[in-house]
This record gives structure tokens, sequence and C-alpha cells, in this order.
């Protein structure tokens, strides 16, 4: 039996010169918005309280609750708006297709009978042309008694206009105004302030006086490194809490009833989580890295630890990771060294190695020792100094070094396992192992090392027992599609395995295969990371760039 | 009679035993295999009733293509006790292609001697037919 016990949840997607949307539940302070094809709905209170809607099939781009807090309506890029319960599994209650494009926004009406939707395309919307802003109006709000609605745009300016005749009557004072586009605006439940973000990288609440101008009455600034990532480009006034959401996907909550208090802050991955790796020295540590050079740093009950500051932010293909150093590829032809130190990565060394790397592995007992496979051979490396460089003949899909360096394994496109004894700088063929009948995908060492697992992207496994090269467990057939990658349990004795089909299968060595534990949908759009925290727990990451924590309860 | 797409005959003995394990019940399974040089389907074992699933995914080879029968004992959930006959394509990835190609097209023509098949399963690996698999096709 499994059962979900955390997810570390993605952020919104965000691109530049855009806003976007997140909405908050009228009841309780629940927030919603988009990442790709998911709609996340998280709890301010609990950032761990974190439930996924997987069910669009196209990116989804808002989400909004009904005025009674009891469905859902979201909206994807190709015109499909679908409405939902909160409750119940979020049972589909409508499906209908409103515009043939991009649905921009959507709302509900107060009797939550209706709905209007605008966006790219022919269709139903009703939109009235207001003509006051000098460039891309961003973004437009009623106030929640409807007196009043303002628009903020790209113009650096917030106008705000009577809600019934849709007079101008009055703006944002440009004395302490924003210095770029405004992207977002959001009410204050009383409708007395709004608070709006900005690319200048700040939020701003203002006070509407009755005659309709509005005066700065605080600057919030959330700390960051100063980039264009930082630049905010979301924002949710729910009742206490005050929401920006900046270009990088990091969420700020500040107090609205205490401005001056640091805001708590909330990350995570906004795209495909491709590796992750428990660190050594704090099993609850885990370390998630996405393929945009992003690398996180999650601390299993509590949540988001901190983002691991690196000098450059060049992609990562691959990642591997010791307790106080993390080696990364990219698709330049570089190794990177990175000691780490809490939060901080120190200088990185580099090393080039001529050609692209495919795949990374560290022997666990020295790590000074690396072994790196490029598309015709592997490169051994000892520190940052590349001690030999092996052409092997054949195609390289996967490889795998002991933990004491002593030993390789490589995988072809051809499906063989070649195993290599390392002497020195000089490999040498110990034998070659046929069995997997598609390119070799992934190769692991169990933690006592008396036996190998590899997968391949014929959606099989096998494990392998290190010394006799016989095949230990067979027909580990149960993906349905490619085999992503593979953890050992710290006792040896499970091996969980993660695929493109979503689903994450957990097979004991000692059991026939068909006795499996399958944890199915794990991941919208394939696991890519897997590994065990401890004996019975399974961190698992992928495509929907979300992290999830997994309890396993043994069978009897 | 041979008038099958590929030529190839049914022994008798295949429908013999077929309707022995549909009305006396006194096997749990039989598996046939394609004689090629004698161009006909023969019975190559059967299964004693008191055997089990186990003994019946053990008796097919990895990688050689067969066809079989088992007769599936379950209870339901008003708790009564019911039985299906499947019939199983057992045609591994691993298996030669001439192989496969031979028990493809006389199937159809075989499965037409078995008169009383309930559900035709077609499996590929051992993953298709695990238990798992036989019960939920059951109901």
């Amino acid at each position: 039996m499994t059962q979900l016990a955390e997810t570390y949840a993605c952020v919104p997607t965000a691109e530049r010169g855009r806003g976007i949307l997140i909405s908050g539940s009228p009841k309780s302070n629940t927030i919603l918005y988009t990442n790709g094809r998911s709609v996340i709905i998280l709890n301010l209170d609990n950032p761990l309280d974190v439930s996924v809607y997987a069910e669009h099939a196209y990116p989804a781009t808002v989400a909004r609750f009904s005025p009674n807090g009891e469905w859902i309506a979201s909206a994807d890029v190709s015109g499909a708006v679908r409405i939902w319960g909160t409750r119940n599994e979020f049972v589909l209650k409508k499906e209908f297709k409103v515009l043939s494009g991009r649905i921009d926004d959507l709302q509900w009406s107060p009797d939550g009978m209706r709905i209007v939707a605008c966006g790219e395309g022919k269709g139903k919307s009703f939109v009235r042309a207001f003509m006051d802003h000098s460039n891309f109006a961003n973004c437009v709000r009623f106030s929640p008694d409807g007196s009043k609605f303002i628009t903020v745009s790209s113009d650096k300016k917030g106008i705000i206009y009577d809600g019934k005749s849709a007079e101008k009557i009055g703006e944002l004072s440009s004395e302490d105004g924003h210095k770029g586009s405004i992207y977002a605006v959001s009410w204050s439940p009383d409708g007395k302030q709004v608070l709006t973000v900005s690319a200048d990288k700040s939020a701003k609440i203002w006070d509407i006086s009755e005659d309709g101008n509005g005066k700065v009455k605080k600057t919030l600034t959330s700390p960051g490194s100063g980039g264009v990532e930082d630049m905010l480009v979301g924002c949710l006034w729910q009742n206490d809490h005050l929401v920006t959401v900046s270009l990088a996907g990091t969420i700020s909550l500040f107090s609205a009833t205490d401005l001056d208090k640091a805001p708590v802050l909330l990350s995570g991955h906004m795209k495909n989580v491709t590796s992750l790796v428990v660190l050594k020295n704090d099993p609850k540590v885990i370390v998630s890295c996405s393929y945009d050079g992003l690398i996180i740093k999650w601390i299993q009950g509590v949540g988001y630890s901190g983002r691991l500051q690196r000098k450059d932010n060049s992609q990562i293909k691959c990642l591997a990771a010791v307790e106080e150093e993390i080696v990364t590829s990219g698709f330049d032809n570089k190794i990177w060294r990175v000691p780490v130190h809490g939060d901080q990565c120190g200088d990185a060394d580099s090393v080039d190695i001529g050609t692209q790397p495919k795949d990374l592995s560290l022997a666990l007992l020295s790590p000074e020792i690396a072994l790196v496979s490029t598309d015709s051979g592997v490169v051994i490396l000892h520190g940052t100094k590349v001690v030999s460089t092996v052409n092997l003949g054949f195609t390289v899909t996967a490889s795998a070094i002991a933990p004491d360096g002593m030993e390789a394994i490589i995988g072809g496109q051809d499906g063989k396992l070649h195993i290599y004894s390392i002497t020195g700088d000089i490999l040498k063929e110990e034998a070659v192992l046929e069995k997997h009948r598609g390119a070799v995908s992934v190769i692991r060492y169990s933690p006592d090392v008396s036996m190998f697992a590899s997968g391949d992207l014929n959606r099989e496994v096998v494990v392998w027992d290190r010394v006799s090269r016989e095949v230990k467990l067979k027909n580990m057939l149960y993906h349905t599609a490619r085999v992503n990658c593979l953890a050992w349990s710290p006792d040896s004795r499970m091996v969980a395995t993660g695929s493109l089909d979503t689903c994450v299968i957990i097979y004991e060595v000692d059991k026939p295969a068909s006795s499996r534990l399958t944890i199915k949908g794990a991941h919208l759009g394939g696991v890519y990371g897997l590994a065990f925290t401890d004996q019975y727990t399974v961190v698992s990451s992928g495509e929907d760039a979300c992290v999830r924590v997994w309890r396993l309860t043994p069978q009897s | 009679m041979a008038n099958a797409a590929s030529g190839i005959a049914v022994h008798d003995d295949c429908k013999l035993r077929f309707l022995e394990l549909k009305a006396k019940r006194t096997y749990r399974f039989i598996v046939f295999k394609i004689e090629e040089k004698q161009k006909q389907v023969i019975v190559e074992k059967v299964g004693e009733p008191n055997q089990g699933y186990e003994d019946f995914t053990a008796s097919l080879p990895a990688d050689e293509c067969r066809y079989a029968v088992y007769d599936f004992d379950f209870v339901t959930e008003e708790n009564c006790q019911k039985s299906r006959i499947f019939f199983v394509a057992w045609s591994p990835d691993t298996s030669r292609v001439r192989s496969k190609m031979i028990y493809a097209s006389s199937k159809d023509r075989f499965k037409r001697e078995l008169d009383g098949i309930q559900v035709e399963l077609q499996a590929t690996d051992p993953t298709e037919i695990g238990l798992d698999v036989i019960k939920s096709r059951a109901s």
C-alpha cells in the first residue's frame, strides 16, 4: 500500500512581459494558480497542504473559485472551460468549449450561475474598449462592492473608473509610483486599498480615496538577487495575506496587518524536475534540480527550504551530489564541480571534456572519481582532471560507477550492458550482458553493492547479481512506457522505478515481480527523478514540476 | 480438415479435451501447441483441477507461442461462486516472428473449434497474464 505523504508544489508558470492570474477562495486562505496542464490549489496557511487538478489536455491559463467556494472553473489555451467541484475528488460538473483560442481570463457572476471568459479567437466575450492607457492594459478588476474598477498597464499607470458609468474618476498617483510596467492589481476585501505589482520588482499598496484617486501607502519588496527573475507578475489580496508572485515563480506572502514583517517565501520548480538526490548526511534533505538550472533544497515535513544560489544559471542535464559537493553537466561540454556550504554554492570548478556529457555518476565512497559517459565512450575524472578518455566503439546511453570506483557498467543503444573493471585510467571489459530489448536508460548499484538494476527504453527493468552477473529478478515489465529513473531502498531490498507513463512501481527483490506496488499518476507527464529517503519513504519528481513524498506501508 | 488461412489443421483431441473441461471439469487448463511438421494444433499439456494459476503460467514457455484454455473460478461481490473459461493467445515478444505469424493466422480457425470460450486474452509478456489482469477481465 502506498500513500501520498507530502507534495512540494510547483510554482505558477510565468513568462516575461505578461502578468499571471492567481485567484483566491472566498471562504478560506486557499489560492489557485496554473502550471503547465495542472491547476494547483495551495493553502497559504500551510503550504504543504496542496492539491493538483490535472485533467486539462492543454496548458491551463486561469482558474477561479465560484462565489460560494464549491466549484472551480478553469480554462486552457484550447479555449475549453472545465467546471469541477472543490471537494469529492474534483468531480467534473461540465466542460465546454468557449472560444477557439487561448482563454486569458474568466470570472464567475456573483450568483455563481454564469461565467464570462475572454481571450483570443472568436467566441462569446463582453469587451468594451477603454483608450486611456498608452501601452498594454494588463489587468482590470472591479472593487468588491462593484462601485469602481481599476485598470493597470505597461505604461506604469493605474486608472480608476466608476463601476456603473465607466467614466474615469481618478488615477493612481505618479508620486512614488511604479517605475515599470504594472502587471496585476488586487483589491483589499474592504475595497479601500489596492495592491499592485510591477516589473520594477516591487509591490505597492495604495489607499483609494472616495474621489477615486490613489496614493501610495507602502512599498513592499522581497529579498532577491535583483535580477530579471524578481520582476513581479502576479498578485492577490487574500484576507490577511498579500501574495505576490515573481517571474521566477517565488511566492511571497506579506501580512496585510503587519506590513513591516518580512515576507514568507515559497518557491518550487516551474519546469520538469529531472533529478532528485537525497543528501547522505541528513536523510531528510532532498535536493531537486530542473533542467532550467534551478536547484532547490527541501526538508521532509517542512517543505521548501531554500534555493541553491549558483554563480551561473546555465541549464542542467545531469546532476550527482554528495554531502558537500554537487557535480552537474549541462548542454555544453563542461562538467562543473560546485562545493556547497548551506545554501550557498562556492566557486565552481569546471572541466571541458571535449564532447557533450550524456550521463554522470560519482563513486560514492570516493566522490572525486566521476564517470561521465558521452556519445561514443566514457571519460574518467579525478576532481577536475581528465584521467582518461576512452572510445568504446558503441553508442553509450547510460552508465554507473561502483561506489569503490573499481568497476563501471556501461549500457548501450543496443540494450547490452558492458561491465568494465577500472585500474587507474585503464578500462578492461569483463563481461557483456544481454537481456534488454531497448536502449539502456538507467543503471544503479544497490547500496550494499551486491546487485545492480538496469532499466531500458522498452519498459523493462532487470535486477542482476553483481558477482555472478546473473539475472536476479526479471519480468519487471509493468511499465507501459520508457523507464526514466530507478532507485534502491537503503537496505537494498526494494527497487523503485519511474517511467514516462507517470507511474512509480516498487518491487521487492525477494518476491516475484508480479507482487509489485504501483503508484499511478504520480506525476503528470512522466516521472523523472526517484530516491528513497528511508526504508519506507520514496520521493519522486516529474514533468509536472512537483516533488512528492510517498509512504509505503509494508505488506505482511 | 485444413482450411485455415495458414493451412493448419486441428487435431480431434483438442476439441475432445476442451469439451471435457467445459462439461465435466476434468482439467484446470489445457495448453495447445502447433506442430509445424504435422501442420496441426495438438494438446501439449493438461492441468489437474487442483492446480492453480501459478502452475498454468509456469507451463507457458517464455519464448515460444502457445494457445491455452484456463477455467478460472472466482467469487463475485454478491458472494456467488462463478467460473469463466479463458482463451489465452500466448505470443511473447521474445519468440520468433515465424512462430507469431503462424499462431496469429490460425487463431480464429482454432477458436471456432472450441465452442464455449467466454473471455479471450492476448498476452505478449508475463505481465499481461498476471492474476490481476485475469480477475479484472472475469467480471
